[in-house]
């Protein structure tokens, strides 16, 4: 069913994964710089892509950038920050109508130059990168820093992951903090940035018709750029955290009308466990779909939440199962919420939670291969999680989940940190 | 069934498409290669429609009607819907817009069962108080959601602001004050004047068979009994040429203001179908040569931190009602508010040039194409251009045969001083 991925390893030791797919539109390129998330450097790795993308020797100013851009029957280029576990990854990707629709453009030849001069020829003046797209982009950062408290679920999550992971790498926000953006400047951030091409690990996915071949030599014409003969080591997540101590409770309260109950667990499972699968079962069992519990016991049952799900961190061993509530029912959706956990605890799985859930878990399987970014995301994760399943193989996985294997990991969940945003009334 | 086809050479996709049993059109893409099946099944029954007339009777319903329908429709006797599309491995939703209210799953096994379970539970209702009353509790956290996000506020203030008495001014969901409003009856009342075949459309893209997914719908359809439609006529206020306030302000918890200004489209009303949409489309693209990213506003306001990567204009345009609408987070608005002005002014005194037109309509071209790597986006968009009696496989013909006097005479025309408002949210202390 799934076509075949091909793999190649350039000259430059980069690792270059062409999947095939000529049913899309678009041909996607999408390159991962990898870093170890922490506290010291979080800002910086944030504050790059950002920097790169504002010009490059042959297009100094972000207009002439741009406008090659919509020249080119708007190709795309965007940079991403991503966390997974205690990574920090750089996303640079590029996605172009695909070339044979304009057969006369030469549009993957221009739109992959683009992208080689982005990574490969930045703007460089007095041994840095231009100061003002620096000063301009470190503003935009620490207005995306201190932006997250303006969507009231994301702050939530946040605010709960840094309550229960303090002290640990996973608590450093992806965009970084304020401090330590301050701190940077032109020059440092482009030694950091030629560091980072030469020793940490570097991966490219595309999406698109052709082999390997000839993908493969246009990524090298790409990614040329001397690296190390070993790339640095990315530090493994700490997922077995046990800080012996009770439940924490946070509360925090700000002028908001709908409070939101946050629910931190540690699921003591990672990517290469063999309880993994499981996991996914579990999770899903309990707030993955509108037939999870939580959905059907807060919601449907109980009639106190519009938004009610839980979702896996997988790479660090976490689940956060959150709701929109309304405050003076607090307590009520609190011991709902933890009774479904223990339920599940306890083997009251009915063989219809299982199977629903079996088939939702196919089934956002294989709708996987119907998008390019979803696809590629797909294989970072197996890259990043250490254990690089085919698709055949993760639905062989997914078959064989049982109903025992599921209350073993549900044993295993132990819920950390409770946190609450709520505003005043109800007091 | 005979189907009727439609290509696109362009895009290099064939469209099939007939009118079924009682007058349902049914449109299917085959997507060959796709994992993925989707259907949407819509009803021309939106937020707005509040008020209408049925057989020489007028009803007047509860604000947020629509939505509530939507959210109740799922269940009957038995269970819900919801439920039954988990086990058969498909996922479902359903969303309400001003202009409509859809239903859809999407499934990549038990295609047929899944398919014949979307046409029967939106077409079989069930209302009954007990579960009406529990609806209310959860629309209710629903809205005091909205109720917290910025962006949403900051755009309903804003159109609160640009319409005097269209109801367009008012929340989807309704108010928690008016979805108390809402009982069994009316929400039977609502269900038999709107969701009519008649007044539907069904859509289906994914690798299938369009003889085999027309015979399907025509069977189900075939099964049903139905009275015989006598219409709906909507009754919309009649709506001032002039705005209602020119300012509204709100406080809320953000880290930084957020603007939003709004200019309403008072020439737009009554126009339909092609003329719709190049009117959208030539609005879109004067924007786009304004305010985009790669024009020198954007580029100015950017580097001062007046904007961020959120900035963004774009037009609604509706029979009913239309409306530009430029906004984002800035750190100061009264600033914001005086360089988009002053730009306005400055390009009208200008004119928008051939190099600027071309680069946009390459660039509005290859996005277009782009995502059509996308089956939501082909059924969403289709259905709801059908419904304005759009074809939205016209898009590269109308976009292509776009001129540069077409698009400086609507600059001429849009930007009216007096029908402009603005909306501000400004940050409050904890």
């Amino acid at each position: 069913m799934t076509a075949p991925t091909m793999r190649k390893e350039l000259t430059n030791r980069v690792q270059f994964c062409h999947l095939p797919g000529d049913k899309f539109k678009t041909i996607t390129i999408n390159i991962y710089i990898h870093q170890d998330l922490s506290h010291e450097l979080a800002s910086r790795t944030a504050l790059l892509p950002a920097v790169m993308e504002r010009g490059t020797k042959r297009f100094p100013d972000t207009l002439s950038l741009r406008r090659e851009m919509e020249n080119l029957y708007g190709a795309e280029i965007s940079t991403d920050i991503g966390k997974k576990g205690e990574r920090h990854i750089i996303a640079i990707s590029l996605e172009l109508v695909r070339p044979d629709f304009f057969p006369q453009e030469a549009l993957l030849h221009k739109g992959v130059d683009l992208l080689r001069n982005i990574l490969c020829e930045p703007l460089v003046e007095n041994g840095g990168f231009r100061d003002e797209y620096v000063k301009q982009e470190k503003k935009q950062l620490s207005r995306e820093i201190r932006g997250l408290i303006n969507d009231k679920l994301s702050y939530s999550l946040e605010r709960c992951i840094q309550e229960m992971c303090r002290g640990e790498r996973y608590q450093v926000f992806k965009y970084g903090n304020l401090d330590s953006l301050e701190q940077i400047d032109a020059r440092g951030l482009y030694s950091y940035c030629q560091g980072l091409l030469q020793n940490n690990p570097i991966d490219v996915y595309m999406v698109g018709p052709g082999n390997i071949s000839g993908s493969g030599s246009l990524m090298e014409e790409l990614l040329d750029f001397p690296r190390n003969e070993k790339a640095q080591e990315i530090t493994p997540a700490d997922v077995y955290v046990d800080k012996n101590r009770d439940i924490q409770f946070k509360e925090e309260i700000i002028p908001v009308h709908q409070a939101n109950l946050v629910l931190g667990y540690r699921t003591n499972v990672d990517y290469s466990h063999a309880l993994y699968y499981p996991l996914l079962f579990f999770n899903g069992i309990l707030g993955g779909f509108p037939h999870s519990k939580l959905f059907q016991n807060v919601r449907e049952k109980s009639s106190l939440a519009y938004f009610v799900f839980s979702r896996l961190e997988r790479h660090k061993g976490i689940m956060m199962a959150v709701a929109g509530i309304d405050y003076s029912r607090y307590q009520e959706a609190l011991e709902i919420m933890k009774e479904q956990v223990e339920e599940i605890a306890r083997g009251n799985i009915t063989s219809t939670e299982m199977e629903n859930t079996r088939r939702g878990l196919m089934h956002q399987l294989r709708v996987k291969e119907d998008s390019p970014s979803q696809l590629i995301s797909f294989y970072l994760d197996a890259h990043v999680g250490g254990r690089n399943h085919s698709f055949e193989e993760v639905m062989e996985k997914i078959l064989q989940v049982s109903r025992e294997e599921v209350a073993e990991v549900a044993q295993k969940v132990k819920l950390d940190t409770v946190y609450l945003l709520r505003g005043k009334k109800g007091e | 069934m005979i189907l009727k086809e439609k290509e696109s050479q362009i895009l290099q996709e064939q469209l099939y498409y007939n009118v079924i049993g009682p007058g349902l059109e049914t449109y299917i893409l085959p997507k060959k290669g796709y994992q993925k099946k989707f259907a949407i099944f819509s009803t021309r029954f939106g937020s707005i429609d509040n008020c209408f007339r049925v057989n020489g009777e007028t009803f007047e319903v509860p604000e947020g009607i629509a939505h509530f329908l939507e959210h109740k429709l799922f269940e009957d006797e038995e269970g819900n819907a919801f439920d039954r599309f988990a086990a058969l491995g498909a996922s479902s939703n359903a969303f309400t817009s001003f202009n409509q209210t859809s239903y859809l799953f999407s499934c990549t096994e038990n295609f047929t069962e899944s398919l014949e379970l979307l046409l029967d539970f939106v077409q079989e209702p069930y209302f009954d108080e007990k579960s009406v009353s529990k609806e209310q509790g959860i629309i209710e956290q629903e809205i005091l959601m909205y109720e917290d996000h910025p962006q949403w506020r900051v755009f309903f203030n804003l159109l609160e602001a640009l319409y005097q008495v269209h109801p367009v001014r008012i929340d989807i969901a309704g108010t928690v004050e008016s979805i108390r409003k809402i009982t069994p009856e009316v929400l039977y009342q609502c269900y038999y004047t709107f969701y009519h075949p008649r007044n539907m459309a069904l859509f289906v893209v994914g690798d299938v068979s369009p003889e085999a997914v027309a015979a399907q719908v025509e069977q189900n359809l075939g099964r049903k009994k139905y009275a015989s439609w006598k219409g709906v006529k909507n009754l919309y206020p009649d709506e001032p040429e002039e705005i209602n306030h020119s300012r509204v302000e709100h406080k809320m918890v953000v880290s930084d203001p957020i603007i939003n200004i709004g200019f309403k489209d008072n020439l737009a009303q009554g126009i339909k179908g092609e003329k719709l949409f190049r009117r959208e489309i030539i609005t879109e693209l004067l924007l786009e040569i304004i305010f985009g990213n790669s024009e020198p506003l954007y580029q100015e306001l950017y580097e001062e931190g007046l904007i961020d990567e959120g900035f963004d204009a774009a037009y609604t345009v509706e029979p009913q009602y239309s409306h530009t609408l430029i906004g984002g987070e800035t750190r100061n608005p009264e600033l914001f508010y005086q360089k988009i002005m002053e730009e306005i002014s400055r390009v009208k005194k200008n004119g928008i040039n051939q190099e600027q037109l071309e680069r946009h309509r390459r660039n509005f071209m290859g996005k277009f194409m782009r995502r059509f790597n996308s089956l939501e986006f082909i059924a969403n968009n289709f259905s709801s251009y059908r419904f304005k009696d759009i074809d939205f496989f016209a898009f590269p013909a109308v976009l292509q045969g776009i001129t540069l006097s077409e698009v400086n005479g609507r600059l001429e025309e849009h930007f009216v001083e007096n029908s402009h408002a603005v909306s501000l949210i400004h940050p409050q202390d904890d």
